[in-house]
């Protein structure tokens, strides 16, 4: 697979206290593609997405062997913020999860703690919105809180959030497995749009929707990376077998 | 295939369904050349009628399996293996209910031809018969085992039928310029003749769709891909 390179995996080891939840992933991720990451429930997709932001750090007795180079530089390098790297890397959830605040302080509120010096608040949080597509929906009700929009609508918002700290990555946790259909299309509209500006990298247990809207899947089992190849390839004739009975549903 | 099953057993049962139907079509169809072949042959008309009253339940046959496809492709969204099964599903039908119509085709000529005296003994007709039966034959066994070696060999076969063919069609020639009497029935055989080549198309086009059922491959329009 031809690209820029954007996240670069070497020889990636992760444990949970004991517990090996990854094995030597060496895998590149490509600047302003959609990456999907799929497999069983725990198969490490998750926790991998997890570690590209450095979100394990949080968890007590976890550990990370292996290199993750992000624009050359390891991001587990002894010398590098987690903060910053959260930053430049975003990620979205499972659950819409907006602060229990205004639609408008939802978006100002990251770039302020941060103290990324912003002019114009206001335009940046017009731009977040729009570039969610949800700025036509709540231009007249950014005073009123998050907490009453709908599911989807919050999804964008949490979207809208992580685009207002202007990051590199996106990294998205099964961000439709709480929608409906139609909120489902929005944000599956939203990332092909999203990825002009933006590389995605996506964990979906939705397979339709890895094929709808990837450019690269990978194929996780038992914290093993079996298949990383072209989406288009992974649905048609994925080339390991383990793929082609997972993705048909001939597993486990 | 030697292919796992799959988790849901109803799923498994459907594609096994339009397997089963596409064995039974292509079985349909087989009897459906050899009959016609017979009708011409034994100067059998009335066989001839049944071959061309056979021809609806070929047609019924092929959009029932045309049907579970679509119905599958709708509600299971087929992946990697799965998908292309049920695309090659969809052409083999395809390509077998044609080969009922060139049944009907040949027999129609045959009931003409069997209402005039015999122009020539029947001899490379009745072999072209068996080798496309064998070709229709071989093409669906290729793709019940995804045998891609058999599917090679009813591409190859395809060759001798055009030879064949290009045989009888320089023979029924010399008919014609030899007694102009003889130009209508050299004709019909003619035509006879290029139902059966086209028949050989058809199977070959099964042979093709099982290459790419396997590899994933488009052979559709290259000559001999796999060596033996």
């Amino acid at each position: 697979m031809e690209g820029n390179m954007i996240i670069d995996l070497k020889k990636v080891n992760f444990y949970y206290g004991q517990v090996r939840a990854l094995t030597n992933i060496s895998m590149k991720f490509r600047k302003n593609k959609v990456t999907a990451l799929i497999g069983p429930s725990g198969c490490g997709k998750s926790t991998l997405l997890r570690l590209l932001n450095r979100m394990n750090d949080l968890i007590d007795g976890t550990r990370v062997e292996g290199e993750i180079l992000y624009e050359d530089q390891n991001i587990y390098g002894p010398d590098v913020d987690p903060v910053e790297i959260r930053r430049k890397i975003g990620m979205v959830f499972q659950k819409p999860n907006p602060f229990p605040k205004t639609i408008y302080n939802n978006i100002s509120y990251g770039p302020k703690l941060t103290g990324v010096r912003v002019d114009d608040m206001n335009a940046l949080v017009e731009q977040s919105l729009r570039q969610a597509v949800l700025w036509d929906e709540v231009k007249d009700i950014l005073n009123q809180s998050a907490m009453n929009l709908s599911g989807g609508q919050q999804q964008r918002l949490c979207i809208a959030r992580a685009l207002a700290m202007k990051p590199d990555i996106l990294l998205m946790d099964e961000p439709t497995s709480a929608l409906d259909p139609i909120s489902t299309a929005k944000i599956e509209e939203l990332i092909e749009e999203l990825k002009k500006d933006y590389t995605i990298i996506i964990v979906t247990h939705n397979m339709q929707q890895a094929a709808r809207i990837s450019d690269e899947t990978a194929f996780f089992y038992l914290g093993n990376l079996i298949e990383y190849n072209k989406t288009e390839k992974i649905f048609t004739k994925p080339d390991v077998k383990q793929t082609e009975d997972y993705i048909t549903g001939r597993f486990g | 295939m030697d292919e796992k099953k799959h988790t849901s057993s109803h799923y498994e049962k459907e594609l096994q369904e339009i397997k089963d139907g596409l064995i039974y079509l292509g079985a349909l169809t087989e009897k459906a050349i050899q009959d016609a072949m017979k009708s011409l042959s034994n100067r059998d008309s009335e066989l001839a009628k049944k071959v061309i009253g056979a021809d609806d339940e070929i047609d019924r046959l092929d959009s029932d399996i045309e049907e579970r496809c679509i119905k599958i492709l709708a509600l299971r969204q087929p992946t990697a293996i799965d998908l292309r099964f049920i695309t090659t599903a969809i052409k083999i039908t395809g390509h077998l209910e044609r080969i009922g119509d060139m049944a009907v085709n040949i027999s129609e000529k045959a009931m003409q031809l069997n209402e005039a005296p015999q122009l020539k003994p029947y001899i490379d007709l009745p072999r072209m018969t068996d080798l496309v039966g064998q070709m229709i034959k071989d093409s669906l066994d290729s793709f019940i085992r995804a045998d891609l070696k058999l599917a090679e060999k009813v591409r190859r076969m395809e060759q001798e039928i055009d030879d064949l063919n290009e045989q009888i069609f320089r023979e029924l020639l010399t008919f014609m310029m030899e007694d102009s009497k003889s130009i209508h029935r050299a004709l019909l055989i003619m035509q006879i003749s290029k139902n059966m080549e086209r028949i050989a198309d058809h199977a070959k086009g099964v042979a093709d769709m099982v290459t790419y059922m396997v590899t994933g491959e488009c052979v559709r329009h290259r000559t001999c891909a796999i060596e033996d």
